[in-house]
């Protein structure tokens, strides 16, 4: 069920779909039709906050009350990390192999000056980029993703910066007006660099921590940089991006599902949350005629309960890291004569 | 029911509000009767919650005049708001004209008292939200100016103070223009959020037309909660924030860190450079990260402060015994700010900024954050050093930077001077 839904919602972005117009009247049928789906009861939905709840419980807010517990499972090996990467940095291969034909039909698209279908094809690059679940790492891969993905905010100069290219440097110029013709030569060297990205994608090293984080951390971008608007604020493109990340997570999630089934539940636990998540975009979808919206395109309803079930999943997720600890050594004391005060 | 007649009705609250005026006499010594008298009657349910407390927080007075302008070094009250305002003077006297009035308006507001009568017929003095008696309550208007003041505009170009620029754009930084920079910046502080929002009100009414908001914020402080009186408050991620600041009552190095001079403009020295900026704390992002990578990547430990491996906030980190970051990394956020070397002693700033929660971002996010406020004497050789050390801090995914701006804080108003008078000199 779960590999089923998964694979209905790569066809939704390899479909290339687009956006449903934003106009009035569309808008206003898609919230007439939208009926949210039946919430499961509380504990269900929610069995991290179930635990939180019995934490409280059991140790109240009496003072000194709570000791920190500690787990009671053995740290996980290091090496059990080396199958599931190994899986991960395979399957990111196969995605930018994608892209890499999605930014044909980008410049074709461009070079024809069709702006609708430059549109369409440059969301499903952008979509397919994301699935990788985030390239933030370090060196070259970080250069490689600054000249990929990166935004104009944090350059000087903005979107004038010679340094802003991309796939946000398309964007820009093709919600804001730019004639698609004259967005070619970006899209000529995004292919380039998403090309030497895929070369260097088998040897990149991913340490267990940074792996283990990264179940998290992708859906945290998601919320941090997509639904909020500031990476896309062009096309809109938070909930189709935060539908890429669900993909990416749910792919780690997998991979890591032999490791995180012995641990405390937390399998069961993510991947409930995951599913809601991805039940609550397949019936806004529904409700949009089969293609996500842009933000702008959501109810207000249908973006509440967007942001309930990716906040819900986030709260499953970060138990994911924990639950991964391979080691943890004890914070070494400053030795009681070598303490100073400040004056 | 015949109509009022509004001629009528003028003339009966004229009477009575001169019998209100006449007992508004002398504003300090008035607030502190009524202060008296709040204390005095705890049977008043209005005494009950927590008025008493207040009443001797009303009647606080913090100077506006003085070598050096207020709202610096002492110890930031509750309430903040940062307004950053955009001059549409239409020439050089009239610029200097709006920053007189300003200056008398907030040196009055400081002081307190009643509220000047006019005619009935006109539109009052005082927007009367404080009753009719302004009580001062530490009340601090600090007055700064923006790099874009010395353009063309006002023949300022020649008087600008040596690092004052707009604020660059840093790596992690997502500024939005509509919230960042300004000709000129007010920080209005004072110990209750009504007097701050008064004040505001009447400040902006006393130049409009001429300084126009560009973008505003505001702020809080949490409560001391102690232990002691001198632990630090805590921030939005919920660690004590403030702990290295150099202390304030040191004359000497206040002078050496915060008030600019050497090299400065004649009319500058005694001011200090300000910077401010408007930090979003990713904080439901922060509350799903394990305590332990919390605290690496701080270096404290988040109940008592301590530097990681101590037990006290005051405490030195003793970075000389731990030079692989075992203890504490080389990334954390206190290690990077304040190496704590002979060579970075004279870059530390003097901090005094104020939490800030602002509603629901677009995704349904809570929009909080700090107010992220600076003095220093050289921007190049205190602030920009640090924020660049910071740059590869791991607490960046956290934060995100989308407004400010750089300031100087013209030295403080004497006698017959008002702020920025230097300029005109």
């Amino acid at each position: 069920m779960l590999v089923i839904g998964v694979a209905l919602i790569v066809v939704l972005i390899l479909g290339g779909q687009t956006p449903a117009a934003s106009t009035t009247t569309a808008r206003a049928a898609a919230q007439a039709a939208y009926a949210p789906p039946p919430l499961a009861t509380y504990d269900e939905r929610s069995p991290h906050v179930a635990s939180a709840l019995n934490v409280y419980a059991t140790q109240g807010a009496v003072r000194g009350a709570a000791s920190a517990p500690s787990s009671t499972l053995p740290p996980v090996s290091p090496g059990a990390f080396a199958a599931p990467v190994a899986a991960y940095l395979a399957y990111s291969g196969r995605v930018l192999g994608v892209m890499e034909g999605q930014i044909s039909s980008l410049k074709t698209a461009l070079a024809s000056g069709d702006r609708a279908q430059s549109q369409r094809t440059w969301l499903a690059a952008y979509a397919s980029y994301l699935r990788l679940g985030g390239v933030y790492l370090e060196g070259q891969l970080a250069t490689l993703n600054q000249a990929i993905d990166g935004t104009p905010g944090g350059l000087a100069g903005g979107v004038t910066s010679p340094r802003f290219s991309g796939l946000h440097r398309i964007e820009y110029g093709l919600w804001t007006g730019q004639p698609p013709t004259a967005l070619e030569p970006w899209a000529t060297r995004l292919g380039a660099d998403v090309r030497r990205l895929r070369a260097m994608m088998p040897k990149v090293q991913i340490s267990p921590l940074d792996y283990a984080t990264r179940a998290h951390e992708i859906l945290e971008d998601a919320v941090r940089d997509l639904l909020s608007g500031t990476d896309v604020p062009w096309s809109g493109a938070g909930v189709v991006g935060t539908n890429a990340g669900l993909v990416a997570t749910t792919e780690i999630v997998n991979t890591l599902a032999p490791v995180l089934n012995v641990r405390e539940g937390v399998l069961a636990t993510v991947r409930s949350d995951l599913s809601g998540l991805r039940t609550t975009l397949e019936s806004i979808a529904r409700a949009h005629g089969g293609q996500l919206p842009t933000d702008a395109g959501l109810s207000q309803m249908q973006s509440e309960e967007l942001d309930a079930s990716t906040g819900q999943a986030l709260e499953g997720l970060a138990q994911v890291p924990g639950a991964l600890e391979t080691t943890a050594a004890a914070t070494p004391q400053i030795p009681q004569s070598a303490v100073k005060l400040d004056p | 029911m015949s109509p009022l007649d509004r001629r009528t009705f003028l003339t009966r609250s004229t009477a009575l509000l001169g019998a209100v005026g006449a007992g508004g006499v002398a504003g300090g010594a008035a607030a502190a009767a009524r202060a008296a008298e709040i204390q005095q009657q705890p049977g008043d349910v209005n005494a009950e919650v927590g008025a008493a407390a207040s009443a001797t927080d009303l009647v606080t007075q913090q100077p506006f005049s003085g070598v050096h302008q207020n709202g610096i070094l002492n110890p930031p009250p509750a309430q903040a708001t940062f307004v950053a305002l955009d001059s549409f003077a239409p020439d050089r006297a009239s610029l200097m004209q709006a920053l007189r009035v300003l200056s008398t308006r907030a040196q009055a507001l400081t002081v307190g008292g009643p509220i000047p009568l006019l005619e009935i017929d006109a539109p009052p003095a005082d927007s009367g939200t404080l009753g009719p008696d302004n009580a001062p309550d530490a009340l601090t208007v600090t007055i700064g100016l923006g790099a874009s003041l010395f353009d063309g505009r006002y023949g300022l170009g020649g008087q600008r103070p040596r690092e004052l620029t707009q604020m660059p754009t840093f790596p992690v930084d997502q500024l939005d223009p509509a919230q960042s920079h300004g000709d000129l910046l007010l920080q209005i502080c004072a110990q209750h959020r009504d007097t701050v929002v008064h004040t505001l009100r009447e400040l902006l009414r006393s130049v409009r037309g001429t300084f126009q908001q560009r973008w505003s914020i505001d702020g809080f402080a949490s409560a001391g909660r102690g232990p002691t009186p001198k632990n630090n408050p805590r921030n939005l991620f919920g660690f004590r924030d403030g702990t290295a600041n150099p202390p304030t009552t040191d004359a000497s190095l206040m002078n050496q860190l915060v008030w600019a001079g050497a090299g400065e403009p004649g009319w500058a020295a005694g001011g200090t450079y300000q910077v401010v900026r408007i930090i979003r704390m990713h904080v439901e992002f922060w509350d799903r990260v394990a305590l332990r990578e919390q605290q690496t990547m701080i270096g404290r430990a988040r109940d008592t402060g301590a530097p990681l491996g101590g037990t006290t906030e005051f405490e030195d980190p003793r970075y000389d015994l731990d030079p692989h970051g075992q203890r504490i990394p080389l990334d954390a956020h206190i290690r990077l700010a304040n190496p704590r070397t002979s060579t970075t002693t004279n870059q530390r700033i003097l901090r005094r900024g104020f939490n800030y929660h602002r509603g629901f971002d677009h995704a349904g996010q809570l929009d909080q954050g700090l107010v992220f406020v600076a003095f220093n004497q050289s921007p190049s050789r205190q602030f920009v050093t640090i924020q660049e050390r910071l740059n590869a801090e791991p607490m960046v995914d956290y934060i995100t930077p989308v407004g400010g701006g750089y300031f100087f804080v013209p030295p403080g108003a004497q006698g017959a001077e008002f702020v920025g008078s230097g300029l005109f000199a």
